[in-house]
């Protein structure tokens, strides 16, 4: 007997478009309207919203990229080109997410090398890319203006912004047309203030996804779960400044002592399944990104996906 | 003397035949947005005299128009004027400098036009105005004024110059008008939401020099309506203008249209950061110390009128750090001031109290207590570095300025050392902290008609709602009703929130229609009613924070607390830590309230179960710590004596022996209205 799950929401996920086509002045080979949905995930009978995105991480300086992942990916990740490359065509991601970390060297300051990097990655893979930038104020203000203007047009997604530091990105998002991740510690209360403040500088709702930030599971993220879940409540119930798409890094797990050190031979295997499962939970507590740095989740959290979003009884549910 | 009004209606009629007389057609490259100002003000694309007269004519004869018109037509005809003139300036460069204003990198933007008398008065005008961030934009003779007086200009310097006349001054409002488009959302045409952005959000000023056309001042005037100041360095009378002199002209067009000066780093000889507070300074490792009984030192903080500060003033009177003994005892007083548009006399000792927090950021400097009780030291490290008194006054100064930048626009501090002179100030000191206990302690619930919320624990406690009224602290008792107010005020979309108390349902448990509402909305819908002084019915919820518990003993009709410090059993036959896992997490749990420890002296306290007649037991040591305060309390309510019937844990430390303990000493609550 099917179930009514009527909640007696109000409003619907506000939509932010990630990616400019040739149509729309960009050159991506396709553009995703992530959210929209109208009820919690993979509770719609005819689907209103499409699957969460994957996106791969990479970043343009491996020094400061887990060693599991560096070891799988091999040279590739020296050349953030050939893994933007790698990433599209033969890990099957939606959408790459460059890490500027060469902006985490002691003294940065070849601002310039950035924008070319930034050109080299929109040039390698035609999927819709998100950008981070740095995590330095002095240099903040100038990497954002570089990211900006390397990809005007593109419509990127470029992060993050925290309540501290959002002035940058917020400037490049205006100043170039690219929509902006916010995100904050953990906190249903910060997640708006920071919306709030991102709206009064003059960034537009449909510009704006939200970073709740992800703990990795076992190490927290039952907090990311509840402050997402309430998140997304509170917008389902009609609140406009928290009803924006959500994003979720897996990143953290690759850190933790289980997968850094699981056995010879294992490494990976763990890795893959504490990626997979952060991200399925984050999935469930609405995220409309995932985004994983191990290629070989991709595939898996891909199928698992696709059984969620089957109508129940042909999942195999009893 | 020239006259503004009169000049102003020439200039019109001149711009007026002018733009009937352009000939040729016109247009700039490099720009989606055709003549800006046009374009944004009615959505037409100028490039000729017909769309130029239509344009005119819809905007009523905006001298701006025809400026702009007649100058693309001149430029068209002429070309382009040599470096360093800037001329028109192309998009891309317009969306870099549109970044930087959103960025905050650059805090305004201003105009310099007309002729400059003597070649340093523009110059130092100009200094002033890239120290304080701002983009200059030059029109006119001043150009060549800074270039004699050796000013550098170029988009580097932050000093554009964008032609040799006034006129080209019209470049710097449709430079506006495009910031608008790009990044305020503008579209071209809404002239409404064009001028309501120039005037909120563009951080403008034009200043004026004499030696202006009439023409030209027809333009300058015109700038007004987008909500410009123009401030006038003589030669014109006007009533509109902004009379200025050359070394206050800056500020003046800064704080008119409230651009404020954000300070990032400290100039001194140690590091700065919140990181150091938790440090002490052992007594082997100072150098010098101030207070603590040893010697008299003081704190104060005033507000005063803007005229009276000079933002950023260090005075030391008396002997500086290396004429003292090391080792020694010394006098200290140290005197703030501050003023701010929106700051309020009510604050003072809100602020005063961050001096603890600022001189403890400092890597060796070290704050305790408050007032007169103050007990400072600076470590020998620090003194080897170089650290003296006066750069504990720029410590101060500085940090003020940057963790408050809504409220103060200038402070100066004053660090005195000379011992007749500390006694002195200290005097007046006392006056003033005695005027201000009297203000706080005559702050009673039913004279304000607002509350503040504070959300700060839902990281945590995701349904919790603290309500702070003047007579209850939150619950941690680290927020007072000012400190809501001020935090309120400083950060209007953060954790404290106004409560509009509204209707009263319930005088006597302190429940409000308007609490209610909030409470309901920023519980997420989860916490439908809340009285404020009652423990029984709807209790405000706990988080976790709370410094003590309010609970229920049901056999003996009266109400125990207990506090975080206290470690042992209570006759509830719970220790504190168990009592805390069963109320906390933002729950509403009637017959516990969490509460700060300085609530039990409120006249509020327990309102709503008849009072504090009802309290019948709490730790000995937070008896002691209270009983100057309480029984000064009980006193003033004819209760002489009460603090004697209420039980501890000398006295009672099960529920039996609480029974027998009030029974003996004949305590209120046995007789009262029972509870349940």
């Amino acid at each position: 007997m099917p179930f009514e799950m009527n909640f007696g929401w109000t409003t619907p996920i506000g939509e932010v478009v990630l990616g400019a086509t040739k149509a729309d002045g960009g050159t991506r080979r396709i553009s995703y309207r992530i959210g929209g949905g109208t009820t919690l995930p993979f509770l719609e009978s005819s689907p209103s919203s499409p699957a969460p995105l994957i996106a791969f991480e990479i970043c343009d300086n491996p020094d400061f990229w887990s060693p599991i992942v560096k070891d799988y990916c091999g040279d590739v990740v020296n050349n953030a080109n050939e893994w933007a490359k790698k990433a599209d065509a033969d890990y099957g991601a939606d959408l790459v997410r460059l890490h500027l970390t060469s902006t985490k060297q002691r003294n940065f300051s070849d601002i310039a090398s950035l924008g070319s990097v930034v050109e080299g990655v929109l040039s390698a893979t035609s999927l819709p890319v998100i950008i981070e930038g740095s995590n330095e104020p002095k240099i903040d203000s100038e990497v954002y203006q570089k990211c900006g203007e390397a990809g005007q047009g593109e419509r990127l997604l470029l992060g993050t912004a925290e309540a501290g530091k959002y002035r940058s990105i917020a400037a490049a998002a205006l100043a170039y047309n690219h929509s902006i991740i916010a995100q904050s510690p953990i906190d249903i209360n910060l997640a708006k203030q920071l919306n709030i403040l991102l709206k009064e500088i003059g960034v537009q709702r449909d510009h704006i996804v939200i970073d709740p930030y992800t703990g990795a599971l076992g190490y927290g993220f039952e907090y990311s779960y509840s402050a997402m879940e309430r998140i997304r409540f509170s917008a389902l119930k009609g609140d406009t400044d928290l009803a924006m798409p959500m994003i979720c890094s897996s990143a953290d797990t690759l850190t933790i002592k289980e997968v850094r050190e699981a056995g010879d031979g294992l490494q990976d295997e763990t890795a893959i399944q504490w990626e997979l499962f952060t991200c399925l939970a984050a999935a469930t507590a609405g995220a409309e990104i995932l985004c994983v740095r191990h290629p070989g989740t991709i595939v898996p959290l891909r199928k698992a996906l696709a059984g969620m979003k089957q109508p129940a009884q042909s999942a195999g549910v009893p | 003397m020239t006259d503004v009004e009169s000049a102003k209606k020439h200039g019109e009629e001149s711009l007026k035949t002018r733009i009937a007389s352009i000939q040729k057609p016109f247009s700039y490259e490099e720009t989606a947005y055709h003549l800006p100002i046009s374009y944004a003000l009615t959505g037409v694309a100028v490039h000729d005299r017909a769309a130029a007269e239509d344009v005119f004519k819809k905007t009523a004869g905006n001298p701006i128009v025809a400026s702009e018109c007649l100058l693309a037509e001149q430029t068209a005809v002429k070309g382009k004027e040599p470096a360093p003139y800037t001329g028109f300036i192309s998009d891309t460069v317009i969306r870099k400098l549109g970044y930087s204003l959103v960025d905050g990198s650059i805090l305004g933007l201003a105009l310099i036009v007309g002729t400059p008398k003597g070649e340093g008065s523009a110059a130092a005008i100009c200094r002033e105005l890239q120290e304080k961030y701002m983009l200059t934009f030059l029109a006119g003779t001043v150009v060549p004024s800074l270039s004699a007086a050796g000013v550098k200009v170029g988009l580097d310097y932050r000093l554009i110059p964008l032609g040799s006349s006034p006129f080209y001054g019209i470049h710097f409002v449709d430079i506006v008008a495009r910031v608008a488009m790009m990044f305020g959302g503008v579209t071209p045409g809404d002239m409404h939401r064009l001028l309501t952005y120039a005037a909120e959000r563009a951080k403008a000023i034009v200043i004026v020099f004499p030696g202006l056309t009439d023409e030209e001042i027809a333009l300058v005037d015109g700038m007004r309506v987008l909500g410009f100041p123009i401030l006038s360095l003589g030669g014109y009378e006007n009533a509109t203008w902004v009379p200025a002199t050359p070394g206050d002209v800056v500020r003046q067009g800064m704080e008119l249209r409230g651009i404020r000066v954000n300070v990032t780093a400290i100039p001194i000889p140690m590091s700065c950061s919140p990181a150091f507070e938790g440090k002490s300074i052992r007594k082997e490792e100072m150098y010098v110390e101030f207070g603590g009984g040893r010697s008299t030192a003081f704190e104060l903080l005033r507000m005063r009128e803007p005229s009276g500060i000079e933002d950023g003033k260090v005075t030391v009177i008396g002997t500086e750090i290396d004429s003292m003994k090391e080792g020694s005892a010394n006098p200290l007083g140290i005197i703030i001031e501050v003023a701010g548009k929106t700051m309020k006399k009510d604050y003072e000792p809100v602020l005063e109290r961050r001096i603890h927090n600022f001189v403890n950021y400092g890597e060796g400097s070290w704050h305790v207590a408050q007032r007169d009780l103050i007990w400072v030291r600076i470590s020998k490290e620090a003194v080897a570095k170089g650290v003296k008194i006066e750069h504990i006054g720029k410590l101060l100064a500085s940090k003020f300025r940057m963790d408050f930048p809504q409220l103060l626009d200038a402070v100066s501090v004053t660090l005195i050392t000379d011992p007749a002179k500390v006694a002195e100030a200290k005097k007046e000191a006392e006056r003033v902290y005695d005027e201000r206990d009297a203000r706080i302690k005559g702050m009673r619930d039913s004279d304000v008609n607002t509350y503040y919320s504070c959300t700060l624990c839902q990281t945590f406690a995701p349904n919790h709602v603290c309500v702070i009224t003047p007579e209850r602290l939150a619950l941690c008792g680290a927020i007072s009703w000012l400190d809501g107010k001020i935090a309120y005020e400083m950060s209007p979309s953060g954790a404290n929130q106004p409560i509009e108390k509204g209707a009263v349902i319930n005088e006597l448990t302190g429940e409000f229609e308007g609490v209610n509402r909030f409470v309901k909305k920023a519980s997420h819908g989860e916490i439908e009613r809340c009285s404020l002084y009652s423990v029984m019915e709807y209790p405000m919820t706990c988080c976790g924070c709370f410094e003590a518990i309010a609970l229920m003993l049901p056999e003996v009709n009266g109400i125990m607390v207990v506090n975080r410090e206290y470690k042992g059993m209570t006759p509830s036959g719970m220790t504190f830590s168990t009592l805390a896992g069963t109320i906390g997490g933002g729950a509403q749990t009637p017959g516990f309230a969490g509460i700060s420890k300085n609530y039990i002296l409120s006249d509020r306290f327990l309102q709503g179960e008849g009072g504090i007649e009802r309290l019948v037991w709490m730790p000995a040591a937070l008896k002691e710590e209270l009983k100057e305060r309480l029984e000064k309390k009980l006193e003033e309510r004819g209760l002489t004596g009460f603090l004697d019937k209420v039980a501890d844990e000398t006295t009672a430390e099960t529920i039996e022996a609480l029974i027998e303990f009030l029974e003996r000493g004949g305590h209120p609550a046995l007789t009262m209205k029972p509870l349940v």
